[in-house]
């Protein structure tokens, strides 16, 4: 779907953290799941802002590996901290869903 | 008085070369290095990657704080980036898309780091602020 940018915006972020607590993974491998799940627009500069700052709050850890053609890449797993992040994001997605599937019944 | 007064002004001096130190490498030399290995690393990308290179630190600069010290990680990541998308083949359209503007921001942190037009602003206020109570208290 196309024009979803602005309401993306704030559950990017819980999208990537469950990629990555899926497992090992990395920025490019993140962008083609997100595109491949619908979300055509997502450009891997907009998840290497998301992963600078998972790394950044401490959510993340990282490990360099060589790669077969290129600088070597920076693999991520979640940590603790980061899956507590993720269960919070849950939640909260949770409620927004469950509140605006109300509305939405309502107005039907 | 006086010969106390010696050692004080020999300790400024001291104080004073330290400082000369301190400046020159905040300022100078090691970021110099920096940047101009930042982009002898930038040459080697592809023509359209070098050229959103540019556009990046055009958009970047801004933010910068006094010395542009807080920009290096990130030209450094930046870099690192396009590397791993040149080698992986993609055009730099694929990487970046349509809002290089909104890549900057959300790169510097939008929700309001300081840059140092903002300190200057927040300085003066205050200034401002201070000089109108002494006046209302005369």
């Amino acid at each position: 779907m196309e024009n979803l940018t602005e309401m993306l915006k704030g559950v990017l972020e819980g999208c990537v953290l469950e990629i990555i607590n899926r497992g090992e993974t990395y920025g490019y491998e993140i962008t083609r799941r997100l595109n491949a799940l619908g979300f055509t627009e997502v450009v891997d500069g907009t998840v290497y802002t998301i992963l600078v700052r998972l790394e950044k709050n401490g959510l993340v850890d990282i490990e360099k590996k060589p790669s077969d053609m290129g600088p070597p890449r920076k693999f991520y797993v979640l940590n603790s901290e980061g899956k507590k992040e993720l269960t919070t994001f849950w939640r909260k997605w949770e409620f927004l869903s469950s509140k605006i599937n109300v509305m939405k019944e309502k107005s039907e | 008085m006086e010969k106390m007064g010696v050692p004080i002004i020999k300790d400024q001096c001291n104080e004073g070369e330290i400082r000369m130190n301190f400046w020159e490498k905040i300022t100078g030399s090691d970021m110099t290095k920096l940047l101009k290995g930042y982009e002898s690393r930038a040459k080697e990308l592809p023509l359209e990657y070098q050229e959103a290179w540019n556009e990046i630190k055009l958009n970047l600069w801004p933010h910068s704080d006094l010395t542009g010290r807080n920009l290096m990680p990130i030209l450094d990541g930046v870099l690192g980036l396009f590397e791993e998308s040149a080698a992986d083949g993609e055009s730099v359209q694929e990487v970046l898309g349509d809002d290089v503007k909104g890549f900057c921001a959300a790169l510097v942190g939008e929700d309001g780091t300081k840059t140092y037009r903002d300190k200057w602003r927040e300085q003066l206020n205050t200034t401002i602020a201070k000089k109108l109570k002494n006046k209302e208290s005369l």
